[in-house]
């Protein structure tokens, strides 16, 4: 009884603790397990494994544990990964689960499994209908806090732009005998844009808000010895927060979560990305890439004495395009020189000294900026926005990109329908409105159909 | 005055729902009767002289798939095909065809009459018989009584009809027939849900005092498409075009001139109308800002005269009809043969049914058409068809069938009936399918045909011919797998020139010809003219289905994806005795909710409008309790039954 699709979500509670878990639960966990951990570990057996994403880069290491169907939590297959506690690797192997298949799970929905599949007894289960009240009751009044005022209007205003638009396409494909030529005068494209760069605006500020809780990567790269380790001390020693070297692995590049203005840095201190022999240094390097490649930013760093060199030329042709640089020349004490900033055609540089502090506090607020932290005076305007939004927004974008290419194509009005029908049932899942007969009604009072 | 045959099956009513449930039962076997209150009306055509459209060509195919008769007669009867949407994808394209009205109703006739196990009986019904809440047969105008185990009603327009032209109105069926007056009364003395809807059809025109010369000609395509899946097209009559003309302003102050004695606007019409078939006089009340509406003149036949003037359907009073048609450019010499006319007619809340069109409150009853708030000839024969199977099911102890949403635009009409309810005549869109990628004309028969040679509908010519389809099918699009092509000279011995030529571009990898396919710029019968990779197949519906399913294969693997994580909650079934009340944490509005729709199944109530994932949630926890609570109590309870 009860739906048997994969579901998945973190099970440990947000924040910054030394474990994380990620917990999937569902018929049939071979093909994510395959994805992730490259098969289905031994059953009821501590794994040590790498984590790895749909691309096969890895992205932790940590224990997996397979409980299979009846004996489990939920009483189906569920698979649990522990990894690093950090809500930016835990929120990564989760997007790797839902990559693989799996769908986020709704408040309360491993209990209900659990309470449907009889491992529950019926004292047990008098509770479940009150766990999923309040836990529904928790997310409502998280999604009503994330839903007010400027979030809720902007995706309502998304939403409301997009009927406009599909009313037109659908109505196309609904009714070509009649004579609005509907299609040719709505201007579908430049429409489509608009939306996206609104949807882009809207992303970007959710995105601000869950930085708030979850942060963002930087990675340090440069050579030896140019002063990384005393740099990361002291971005860490000017802040009051958090500082912590990730726990017992010595396996591990060296990691440390700072706090500016309240926005956690998660800090990862790598030799320079090259290939390299090691196994320790590998899963290392492998994490920083795949943190650059979520979003995160990197900060070469050079020795001002030393100046631009061969060393790090190589490092910066090996960055993807378009990852957020910031080039930092230290040791400008040893020049006598003083801290500056330098930005030419939307290339960063920072002057500064690790050791004096001289120029850090130029550091510290170009790095909040190119993270995309504006500084607000208050909170308001700061779209709170809950996981589940953050995905539906980027599964929205997703659709939204194709459904541009299908208008230019030209080709298959049916499947930019298609495309827009997924936008908008991505958009809706966050605001809960909308059903395909509304579409109709909207047509019919646009247009005069009907011979 | 009792009949002495027993039936299995009664349909009561001729019209498209009622002959295709007929057919169906009496294809499965079972003994049928065909009641209706006149034998020549068969079949016909009430309103405009078509079958098929966008949405609607889907429903007939479908129909068509489960052995159904409509697309055959529209074979045998069409005057002009069409394909509309022809330039679109393959899932929003849709036939249509003009129709001859006395053809098709021949047809249709000719059907019934060639069909084993069907008896027709020409006599109004008055009355149903019940024992408890079961039906046990009808009793006619005359008090005959027919006992049967199901009884189907597609009673159409006819329940307590009221026509409208001008001031002036009167009771009736369609124009020229009675309605069924007892019978409504008797319905809704049952306790069934009962609203009120409205439709309307243009002035008759005679063909002979149209100016041909004034209006645009609209000719069916070439080649001509055929409707069924076994049609040819030497099963055609001869074929008409169609023609295109427009009203324009003095029309349009004609018809404002007059509103005060239409019915539909001094509100002597109670029913609501159709949003997408409106009057000639709410287009212009409502778009008054449109100086012009299309006017399509549709021939009713080929020995007729008759002109259907599709566009102008109106219950203004009747010389206001001559003016506004008069106006009209190329009409300006217009006979009128027919008034136009408006009616309304009793629907019943289709909440009221189960997924089988058989009503909760009467076992054994079950309704289709019109009756259920839908409009069109399509929609009535999907139901019709849908009905007659499981009234067939029902007597012989098999379990009901309905297709699912991502299966048939039947499955989507169904459920939307039965989930939300109408609030205007129903009519098909494509754009009511979430899943409207897959649900396509050209594949009607390979979604349904397996299951309707299950249920027994499908006879052994459609199912062999369907069998040898879906073989080749499968076949061409294994050997497309198989063969793989490479960028390299030497990996295969393709010259690059062609290539180019069909791809556009060099091949960057190993590639099957069927990955190849899937390309948006790549087609079959070019991806075909590549040397030495073998014959292409030649049956234009095979090659067309396997390029078909390859272009939109990421598309529809998605929608499985999305079917397959629901499909859990539509097998989940709710007993219909459950308050809902009772179940502890669903808000009062949810509460009510449920318990006025009474859904079948879990699934059936996540799409009733207001209920969210948590209720839904709620309302598991509840069934599971219960199930729990029950089998404690089986297990410390001592058994009656000792020994």
């Amino acid at each position: 009884m009860g739906n048997t699709d994969i579901i998945a979500a973190i099970a440990t509670p947000p924040g910054r603790g030394g474990i994380g878990i990620v917990r999937i639960s569902g018929k049939n966990l071979q093909q994510i397990a395959q994805v992730i951990l490259g098969a289905l570990p031994k059953k009821r057996h501590a794994s040590l494994s790498k984590f790895r994403d749909e691309t096969g880069l890895i992205i932790d290491q940590g224990v997996a544990i397979f409980y299979p169907s009846p004996h489990s939590y939920t009483g189906e297959d569920v698979l649990e990964l522990q990894g690093h506690g950090g809500p930016a690797v835990m929120n990564m192997l989760l997007s790797c689960c839902l990559a693989a298949g799996a769908r986020l799970a709704q408040p309360g929905e491993f209990t209900l499994r659990a309470f449907l599949n009889n491992k529950l007894d019926l004292a047990q289960a008098e509770s479940v209908a009150d766990v999923i009240d309040a836990s529904t009751g928790e997310a409502v009044r998280c999604a009503m806090r994330s839903l007010q005022g400027e979030f809720s209007a902007v995706i309502h205003a998304l939403t409301q732009a997009l009927i406009d638009l599909r009313l037109v396409v659908e109505a196309a494909l609904d009714f070509p005998e009649e004579e609005t030529g509907y299609l040719q005068q709505a201007d579908v494209y430049n429409k489509l844009k608009n939306i996206q760069a609104q949807l882009e605006q809207v992303f970007t500020s959710a995105r601000q808000g869950s930085l708030l809780r979850e942060g963002v990567h930087v990675v340090l790269v440069g050579s030896p010895n140019v002063g990384k380790s005393s740099l990361m001390n002291r971005l860490a020693r000017e802040e009051v927060a958090i500082v912590t070297e990730t726990p017992g692995t010595t396996r591990d590049a060296i990691r440390e979560t700072i706090q500016i203005e309240g926005v956690p840095l998660h800090l990862i201190d790598t030799a320079g990305l090259r290939e390299t022999g090691d196994e320790v240094e590998k899963i290392g390097i492998a994490r920083a890439w795949a943190a650059i490649e979520k979003g995160g930013l990197v900060l070469l760093l050079t020795d001002s004495r030393l100046g631009r060199n061969a060393g790090d030329q190589e490092i910066l042709d090996r960055l993807p395009v378009g990852v957020p640089l910031i080039r930092v020349f230290n040791k400008i004490d040893l020049l006598k020189e003083v801290p500056r900033i330098k930005e030419e055609k939307g290339k960063l540089e920072i002057y500064l000294s690790a050791k004096t502090g001289a120029g850090i506090e130029l550091l510290r607020q170009q790095l909040l900026r190119i993270v995309g932290w504006r500084q607000h005076s208050t909170s308001e305007g700061l779209f709170m926005a809950r996981r589940r939004h953050l995905w539906a927004l980027a599964e929205a974008k997703k659709h939204l990109e194709r459904a541009i290419i299908l208008t230019e194509e030209k080709t298959q009005p049916e499947l930019l329908a298609e495309e827009l029908r997924l936008v908008q049932q991505t958009l809706s899942s966050i605001t809960g409105e909308f059903s395909a007969d509304d579409l109709l009604g909207e047509i019919f009072s646009r247009f005069c159909i009907g011979k | 005055m009792g009949f002495s045959e027993k039936f299995d099956v009664i349909v009561v009513g001729g019209g498209h729902a009622g002959t295709e449930a007929a057919l169906a039962a009496a294809r499965m076997g079972r003994k049928t009767l065909l009641l209706t209150h006149n034998i020549e009306t068969l079949g016909q055509m009430s309103c405009n002289p078509s079958v098929g459209g966008i949405g609607k060509g889907h429903l007939v195919k479908e129909v068509d798939a489960l052995g159904g008769v409509m697309a055959t007669a529209a074979d045998e009867a069409g005057i002009q095909f069409r394909i509309l949407n022809a330039s679109k994808g393959p899932a929003v394209r849709a036939t249509r065809a003009q129709a001859d009205r006395m053809l098709y109703r021949q047809a249709i006739r000719r059907h019934l009459e060639n069909q084993p196990n069907l008896s027709l009986f020409q006599q109004a019904v008055d009355d149903l018989t019940l024992e408890d809440d079961r039906i046990t047969g009808v009793v006619t105008q005359l008090g005959i009584k027919f006992s049967a185990h199901a009884v189907v009603l597609t009673v159409g327009t006819f329940l307590a009809g009221l026509a409208h032209v001008g001031p002036s109105s009167f009771q009736a069926g369609r124009a020229g027939d009675p309605s069924s007056v007892t019978l409504a009364h008797r319905l809704r003395e049952m306790s069934l849900a009962v609203g009120r809807l409205k439709t309307g059809t243009p002035p008759r025109i005679d063909g002979r005092s149209i100016d041909y010369s004034a209006v645009q000609e609209q000719p069916g395509d070439n080649p001509v498409p055929v409707f069924s899946f076994l049609g040819r097209v030497v099963q055609h009559p001869q074929q008409l075009s169609c023609w295109i003309t427009h009203t324009n302003e003095r029309t349009h102050d004609i018809i404002r001139s007059g509103l005060d004695r239409s019915p539909l606007f001094v509100g002597t019409i109670e029913g609501v109308g159709p949003r997408y078939c409106p009057s000639i006089e709410d287009k212009v009340v409502r778009f008054s800002a449109k100086e012009s509406h299309q006017v399509f003149l549709e021939p009713e036949g080929l020995n007729t005269h008759a002109i259907y003037p599709n566009g102008i359907s109106t219950s203004l009073p009747f010389d206001m009809q001559v003016d506004l048609v008069r106006s009209i450019k190329g009409l300006k010499k217009a006979h009128i043969t027919c008034p136009g006319y408006a009616i309304e007619y009793d629907y019943f809340d289709p909440r009221g049914l189960k997924n089988s069109l058989e009503t909760k409150t009467i076992e054994g009853l079950f309704f289709a058409g019109q009756i259920n708030g839908t409009t069109g000839y399509e929609e009535a024969a999907a139901q019709g068809l849908l009905a007659g199977i499981n009234a067939g099911l029902k007597t012989q102890g098999r379990s009901a069938w309905c297709p699912r949403r991502d299966e048939a635009y039947l499955g989507v009409l169904v459920d939307d009936l039965i989930t939300r309810g109408v609030t205007e005549p129903y009519r098909m869109f494509t754009s009511r399918a979430e899943y409207r990628l897959q649900l396509r004309e050209d594949n009607a028969d390979l979604r349904l045909t397996e299951a309707g040679r299950k249920l027994g509908v499908v006879d052994d010519a459609r199912w062999s011919a369907f069998e040898a389809k879906r073989g080749a099918i499968t076949s061409e699009q294994d050997r497309l797998k198989r063969i793989f092509l490479g960028p390299k000279e030497g990996s295969s011995s393709m010259p690059e020139a062609d290539l180019v030529r069909v791809l556009g571009k060099p091949l960057e990898r190993e590639s099957s010809l069927h990955e190849l396919l899937r390309r948006p710029d790549v087609n079959y019968a070019d991806l075909m003219s590549l040397p030495g990779i073998g014959g292409a197949v030649l049956d234009a519906m095979v090659s067309e289905q396997v390029e078909i399913q390859a272009k939109y294969h990421g598309y529809i693997e998605r929608q499985k994806i999305e079917v397959a994580r629901n499909a859990d909650y539509e097998e989940m079934y709710l007993p219909q005795n459950l308050d809902y009340q009772t179940v502890s944490g669903l808000s009062n509005e949810v509460q009510q909710k449920l318990n006025q729709h009474k859904p079948e199944t879990v699934g059936q109530a996540t799409r009733i409008s207001g209920i969210t994932p948590a209720a839904i949630s709620l309302l598991l926890v509840h069934l599971k309790r219960g199930f729990i609570e029950q089998k404690k109590r089986k297990v410390h309870e001592p058994s009656n039954t000792a020994g």
